[in-house]
């Protein structure tokens, strides 16, 4: 049966053992006309920082095409292709095809490169969730489909998203007398979507680069273990979210620490917790209240009292009664588990 | 700069003669220029080409990566990035499905991508109706696409060669969609010459991206944002690169002519009936056969009729046809299209046509438009009749409607 | 023949663009109180903003309606009046965006015009860092530290009266103080912030400068490529790999300072840059990796230079450092030059330190957004104090 998947040779990208082990060269310069801090144009470096030189990546529209690639210019040192809004999904699997044919019939030297395509959460979890949906089903190439997630579409200057949290300022949802919180949905559980609709998808994560060798090395595991995969990274965002940018990094930090943002994996069908997360479901550290993290940011600062409690209780919700927290948002039904005598 | 690719094992075949639609026509010169990456999409009528390329593939008869998209924004996106690292690419949609893959059929004639594709024209939804209508593959007319309309299968075969040798041309690389009418070229059967793989080799070198390659051997950023400071720059090189198909078309069409011992005389325009001709009649696709046949029954009857068919709308050989059409007494060209709003509300070729003539220095006949053959409804040769003395009306100096429905239950 | 009037507030990208935006409409809204008319507009190229990334606002008045369209059919004017300048670090010059080159804060102030600065420096300080000209200018100080707020939250601390009074004071024909009056109390109807505006009329004076004085560097800029100059395909090449460093004073070959984006070096971009102590350091390589401006040039010997020709002063090093003081922001306009800091130190290391400390010891409290709800309104207080003394 697996002959029928005809599948190329992935790089053999072994994780980083320590922050001192990664290697100094750049795949991501300066030079992009980014915010201060920004955490997506972090997560960019970092993202080919891991992958290495033999590397395409294809760059769908948004923060990280705009800015980083202003008024004809590049930061970019390995091959770099501008695509649509909506086409990450396909930009990753026709660079992939494209590839595996003409290495196939000898047109192009055999070499396994790394393909990489990214998108925004406007871009990917919003207008491409189809196209990349249809690359998750495609077992015989092998690539990469990195989600950025800054909670909004950023580069058109903040307009929700359905990966914008629920109640945050956004130019369009912004806080009116009559109607204060105008953005009342709930965030898309998108890396979990990838990992249960895509069975045969071999890897799917979470990271935050706040914790930057966790990032990378999710990465390098995607990039090795062959077939399409999804990473779903989040990124704090100084203009989005309205916060000094020197906050940027703690900010990444929080969103793992309150229980907002957790970490996982799904390899080959299993599923770990990882970072702090993990420490937090074993009760090695404390889930830090909502608070904390939701107050830093002028896009809360309309909040309530009872805005707050009601995000802490979808996150406590989130993680006291979801089958698994973060990933399946399914209650078990106990009362049929203990049927009567 | 680019990788060097090694070589591939020549294969071989011998010419032959089959039975076969226009879209299995496409589906075999695809096959014959060894495409490397095709997707495809459901939507009637051009889809029976894609159907015939996954026999042609599970068959072991060609070897390509065969990708089902999910939609054809997707379907187009995805050959135009397997263009983009070097890859030999085909693709196709019809109607609406084509105007759903609107946003990547813009940006690749900007990128330089030269992709074929097929468009069987269809009506454009609403209403849905499956017949040939020319507005779909007309729709991306400005936007550096080169359009061309065959009107039988052995053309389409041929088109399909040819425009591959143009498009993945250097000093072009602009993306060729080949239009075949819905149903009555897609779908019927007619005998058509299948060269040899060794013509074919001879006459169609491999696709070289060259500098534009994508791959890490050639680390190049494509496609930055820009501002107004450089798009008007950008938008001149195409200007330029489709100024040049002129003459890379005229020598595709000669060297095709040498190699395979096919000529097609003028490429961008089909003659027929002309040399005595008082007027003409104009149009593209399969009206011609119709129209052919009605002409050779009018000049029995004593009228000096001739045909001119466009086949490439894009470049528009605006001098080549105001020079042909100067020596007639009047013009009438069929629009199987429509454009609301335009000027003397007429379709679209009508109206290129009289900008054609409109700064030329030779003798401007009247032309009329002729509006035929919406959704697929038959060009009768009564119809051809009908616009014929029409036309001789307007030759003789009678006032003619400028645009007139030719057809319709009125 | 009628009289066209432009002025520019050149601000920091979002951190301030609710205040440039105040201010350009106020001007355009007071003038026509004195029956001029006008428009107000952000300029289209700064969009999408990005913080801290110098931007422009204009606000075009005309004594006649024809007169202004002279000004309306410019995308941006060629010169202006005013040059209202939010932030003193924008002195040192603006780099917008690529290709743009480093402009001067006072490339477009006609001669005779009038540079107002937000400021607590003195006067010697500020023309030191701008440009020269080779015409006068004026120079108008609005005593105040920069104001910055956010997209959602704004920080309403009177720097936007201020400066409209001071406005009227150095440019009374685009409007008088009454004008200015009347148009902050119908937009805000808060008879405290007209007051402001009028405390900073009465205070604001001008000082000449003189043509040659100023920065005598020229700023760097960009011949655009004509159409057949440019790669097809809307292709370009990448950047390179890096290049080792350089040890001064040893000349040992090692570490690597990347490449960069040659056409946008976002050094402008800082308010306040990072001051690293190479003896306190622990190579954790925190800041190196952290930095989402790839800023650091690792050295020979593994340590982490801030490239101050890349650094846009976001402050993440200084907050990612486990060790206290060893990466400390400082306000830009304590420095000079974008000299490297590890060549300095490796050539003079006392001397270094003594630097360093010199500059670590006058940081002011930064204000650089927001930081948690309530934290506006405890500045606010602090910035009106400063207002009050002048």
């Amino acid at each position: 049966m697996a002959t029928i998947i005809q599948i190329d040779p992935t790089q053999q990208l072994d994780p980083f053992k320590s922050v001192k082990k990664i290697p100094t060269h750049e795949f991501f310069t300066s030079g992009h006309r980014t915010c201060q801090g920004c955490e997506s144009a972090l997560v960019m470096k970092m993202m080919v920082k891991a992958a290495g030189p033999r590397t395409i990546v294809l760059g769908s529209t948004g923060c990280m095409y705009v800015a980083n690639t202003t008024y004809y210019s590049t930061s970019w040192v390995v091959p770099w292709m501008h695509t649509q809004l909506g086409s990450s999904g396909s930009a990753a699997l026709g660079t992939a095809a494209g590839l595996k044919a003409q290495m196939r019939k000898g047109k192009m030297k055999k070499e396994p490169i790394n393909v990489i395509a990214f998108c925004g959460d406007g871009g990917g979890a919003d207008m491409g969730l189809g196209a990349i949906s249809a690359t998750m089903t495609h077992p015989d190439y092998n690539l990469l489909i990195l989600l950025y997630d800054n909670e909004s579409y950023a580069n058109t200057d903040i307009q929700l998203s359905g990966s914008t949290p629920w109640g945050a300022n956004t130019t369009f949802s912004t806080p009116g007398t009559v109607k204060r919180i105008m953005h009342h949905r709930w965030k898309k559980n998108m890396a979990g979507l990838m990992a249960v609709g895509h069975p045969t998808c071999r890897y799917v994560s979470t990271i935050c680069m706040s914790y930057g060798l966790h990032g990378m090395n999710s990465i390098r595991k995607a990039l090795t273990i062959g077939g399409p995969t999804f990473i779903h990274s989040l990124d704090p965002c100084p203009k989005g979210w309205d916060y000094d940018p020197i906050q940027s990094h703690e900010l990444g930090e929080l969103a793992v620490q309150t229980g907002i943002w957790p970490l996982y994996e799904v390899e080959d069908g299993k599923l770990r917790l990882t970072g702090r997360t993990q420490q937090i479901a074993d009760k090695k550290i404390p889930r830090k209240p909502v608070r904390d993290y939701l107050l830093r940011q002028g896009r809360f600062a309309h909040f309530t009292n009872d805005d707050l409690d009601y995000f802490q209780s979808k996150i406590d919700e989130m993680w006291t009664k979801w089958l698994i927290p973060g990933v399946i948002p399914f209650e078990k039904d106990l009362a049929a588990d203990n049927p009567p005598a | 700069m680019a990788t060097i690719a090694p070589a591939v094992e020549e294969k071989k075949s011998v010419e032959k003669t089959a039975l076969i639609t226009g879209a299995e026509a496409i589906a075999v010169a695809c096959q014959l220029a060894d495409v490397d990456v095709i997707t495809a999409y459901p939507i009637r009528p051009y889809d029976t080409v894609m159907q015939y390329i996954s026999r042609l593939v599970s068959n072991g008869e060609m070897d390509c990566e065969y990708i089902v998209a999910e939609g054809e924004h997707s379907q187009f996106e995805i050959v135009k990035h397997a263009s983009a690292v070097g890859a030999r690419v085909f693709c196709g949609s019809s109607g609406v499905g084509w105007m759903y893959a609107m946003e990547a059929l813009t940006v690749t004639p900007a990128l330089r991508i030269p992709m074929v594709c097929m468009v069987g024209n269809r009506a454009l939804d609403d209403p849905g109706a499956f017949g040939t209508e020319h507005n779909d593959a007309l729709t991306v007319r400005d936007l550096g696409w080169m359009l061309n309309w065959v009107d039988s299968g052995q053309e389409a075969l041929d088109t399909t060669l040819i425009a591959y040798r143009v498009a993945e041309d250097r000093r072009i690389f602009l993306p060729c969609a080949i239009s075949c009418d819905g149903a009555f070229l897609t779908h019927s059967q007619s005998l058509v010459t299948i060269p040899s793989q060794e013509k074919v080799n001879e006459f169609l070198p491999r696709y070289n991206r060259a500098d534009l390659l994508l791959h890490p051997d050639n680390p190049i950023t494509v496609a930055p944002q820009v501002n107004e400071d450089w798009v008007m720059e950008i938008r001149r090189q195409g200007y330029a690169a489709m100024e040049r198909t002129f003459g890379v078309i005229k020598e595709a069409y000669a060297d095709f002519e040498r190699i395979f011992g096919r000529s097609y005389g003028h490429p961008f325009f089909e003659e027929y009936e002309t040399d005595d001709a008082d007027v003409v009649l104009m149009g593209m696709g399969t009206l011609s056969t119709p129209v052919k046949v009605a002409i050779r029954q009018m000049r029995k009857a004593g009228k000096k009729v001739g045909f001119v068919r466009m086949r490439w709308f894009r470049p528009f050989d605006a001098d080549g046809l105001a020079k042909c059409l100067s020596r007639f007494k009047a013009v009438g060209v069929i629009d199987r299209d429509y454009s609301f709003g335009s000027p003397h509300l007429g379709g679209v070729l009508a109206g290129e046509v009289r900008n054609a003539l409109y700064p030329g220095a030779g003798k401007k006949p009247p032309v009329l438009d002729f509006i035929c053959g919406l959704g697929g409804r038959e060009v009768t040769i009564p119809d051809v009749e009908r616009i014929t003395d029409s036309v001789y009306r307007a030759a003789e100096g009678k006032q003619q409607p400028l645009t007139q429905w030719i057809g319709l239950r009125e | 023949m009628g009289r066209l009037f432009a002025v520019e507030i050149v601000y920091r990208g979002i951190f301030q663009r609710k205040l440039a935006t105040n201010i350009s409409r106020a001007i355009v809204l007071a003038a026509h109180l004195d029956g001029k008319p006008g428009i107000s507009f952000g300029r289209y190229g700064d969009s999408p903003e990005r913080n801290g990334i110098p931007a422009k606002n204009f606000a075009i008045v005309a004594t006649d309606e024809q007169t202004l369209e002279e000004g309306k059919a410019k995308y941006e004017p060629k010169e202006v009046d005013v040059t209202i300048c939010v932030d003193d670090t924008l002195c040192k010059g603006v780099e917008s965006w690529a290709w743009y080159g480093l402009q001067p804060i006072n490339k477009l102030t006609k001669p005779g015009g009038t540079l107002i600065v937000v400021s607590m420096e003195p006067p010697e300080t500020l023309i030191g860092m701008a440009h020269s000209k080779n015409t006068p200018y004026n120079l108008a100080i609005v005593k105040g530290t920069r104001s910055f707020s956010g997209l959602w939250v704004f920080k309403d601390d009177h720097s936007d009266v201020r400066i409209m009074g001071a406005i009227a004071k150095v440019l009374p024909e685009v409007f008088s103080l009454n004008a200015i009056k009347q148009t902050i109390q119908s937009e805000w109807k808060d008879p405290v912030k007209v007051a402001s505006a009028e405390k900073s009329y009465n205070r604001v004076t001008k000082l000449a400068v003189k043509p040659g004085q100023g920065n005598p560097e020229t700023p760097y800029k960009f011949e655009l490529p004509k159409w057949h100059e440019m790669g097809e395909g809307v292709a370009i090449p990448c950047i390179t790999a890096g290049k080792q460093m350089e040890d001064p004073t040893t000349h040992v070959m090692g570490g690597i300072r990347p490449d960069r984006n040659p056409t946008f070096k976002k050094f402008s971009t800082r308010t306040m840059r990072p001051v690293v102590n190479f003896e306190t350091c622990i190579k954790c390589t925190l800041c190196w990796l952290q930095c989402p401006d790839t800023c650091f040039d690792v050295t020979p010997e593994g340590l982490y230079d801030a490239n101050m020709e890349a650094c846009c002063g976001c402050g993440v090093c200084e907050a990612v450092c486990p060790v206290e003081k060893c990466v400390s922001m400082v306000a830009e306009t304590e420095f000079k030059d974008n000299g490297s800091q590890w060549e300095m130190w490796r050539k003079d290391a006392t001397g270094y330190l003594t630097w360093l400390n010199q500059k670590i010891e006058k940081r002011p409290e930064r204000s650089h957004g927001f930081r948690y709800k309530g934290q506006y309104q405890e500045q606010v207080g602090e910035m009106l104090q400063i207002a009050q003394e002048g």
